[in-house]
């Protein structure tokens, strides 16, 4: 009888001390988990430089597209004075001419772009800003398992 | 993916949030009314505060646009005129969402918001791009002076449902006042 209680003990204590490692394993990845704060900092680091870089695009496109509105009135001044020069300037009209046609394409191909810079601005940091919020889910969820490990910890002594 | 009573539920508890942190004084008006398009204003002026709520089965973008006209500047900085006009608003900004993220937590139990983002108002045409499910626009008025747009867009993995918000004792839907970020 006394034989049999001691297996009993003995036993329990096995139980017990394979419980512990188990906890201790388990707390050992989370603190690992843990350090996936430092990650989540460095994509919110990396997130504000790529649209620090995205808004110096934007502000050369928009002066891209103020130096063609000013190319464009240019070449229609260049057009008047040659339309009064007559005959003579002739072949300037023709310059003048083909100066604000491609003026007027680096207007439309600015534009598009500053569109497209601007897309690209607003997807990206809707989806940084998912990214930030599941690492804040996630940070939780561990949080919430150490909390368990401790609780566990306790109850093993 | 999300019908129409839980949307409403969304709306409701996002134009309770936004009377709740955008209006400074209960005595001031507040008008909200939908948008069918945004409303394109001076390019230089115009920024767009966005946030993002997220659980594993969805995200909702919240996006304010506010311009930094005298009316908004005077409304928003009568206490603080030496504290940056953008720094206020990305505070009222970011306790609005943090109080529909709380009526939201009701309903989800794993849910996060980010950080608030400013962005130029130019990106404003361009909500299209998210790929929502949903997007509802409104305008609002404050004291018939300061105007700000506002967007919820809902984009969602699977199906959702978003619960009528249980009511205090008065009789009015309960919310946490406490904001922590």
């Amino acid at each position: 009888m006394a034989g049999n209680t001691t297996e009993a003990t003995a036993d329990g204590a096995d139980k017990r001390a394979a419980l512990l490692r188990k906890t201790e394993h388990l707390a050992k990845g989370i603190a690992d988990l843990k350090a996936l704060a430092v990650a989540f900092e460095r994509w919110h680091e990396d997130m504000i430089f790529m649209t620090g870089q995205s808004r110096s695009l934007n502000r050369m496109g928009e002066d891209l597209s103020r130096v063609a509105r000013q190319m464009i009135m240019v070449s229609l001044n260049a057009a008047i004075e040659a339309a009064h020069a007559g005959h003579i300037a002739r072949g300037f009209v023709v310059v003048a001419a083909e100066v604000k046609n491609q003026a007027q394409h680096v207007q439309a191909l600015s534009g598009d772009m500053c569109k497209t810079l601007n897309t690209g601005e607003l997807t990206t940091t809707a989806t940084f800003q998912d990214i930030q919020a599941g690492g804040k889910m996630m940070m939780a969820a561990i949080s919430g398992l150490e909390l368990m490990v401790k609780q566990l910890r306790t109850e093993l002594g | 993916m999300l019908n129409a009573h839980s949307m409403h539920n969304i709306e409701a508890a996002f134009h309770k949030a936004i009377r709740a942190h955008w209006v400074q004084d209960p005595a001031d008006t507040c008008e909200i009314t939908p948008l069918i398009c945004e409303v394109i204003r001076d390019q230089d002026e115009h920024k767009m505060l966005l946030i993002t709520i997220s659980s594993f089965v969805f995200r909702l973008i919240v996006i304010f646009g506010v311009t930094e006209d005298s009316a908004t500047r005077a409304y928003y900085l009568h206490l603080d005129a030496a504290q940056p006009l953008d720094e206020v608003l990305g505070e009222v900004a970011n306790m609005c969402g943090g109080a529909l993220n709380r009526t939201l937590a009701a309903n989800f139990s794993h849910l996060a918001m980010s950080t608030p983002c400013t962005l130029s108002g130019q990106c404003m045409p361009f909500l299209d791009k998210l790929r929502a499910q949903s997007v509802s626009r409104y305008a609002i008025t404050i004291n018939g002076s300061v105007r700000i747009q506002a967007a919820l867009c809902m984009c969602c993995l699977e199906p959702i449902e978003v619960a009528d918000e249980p009511e205090t004792e008065q009789g009015e839907p309960c919310a946490g006042e406490l904001e922590l970020f």
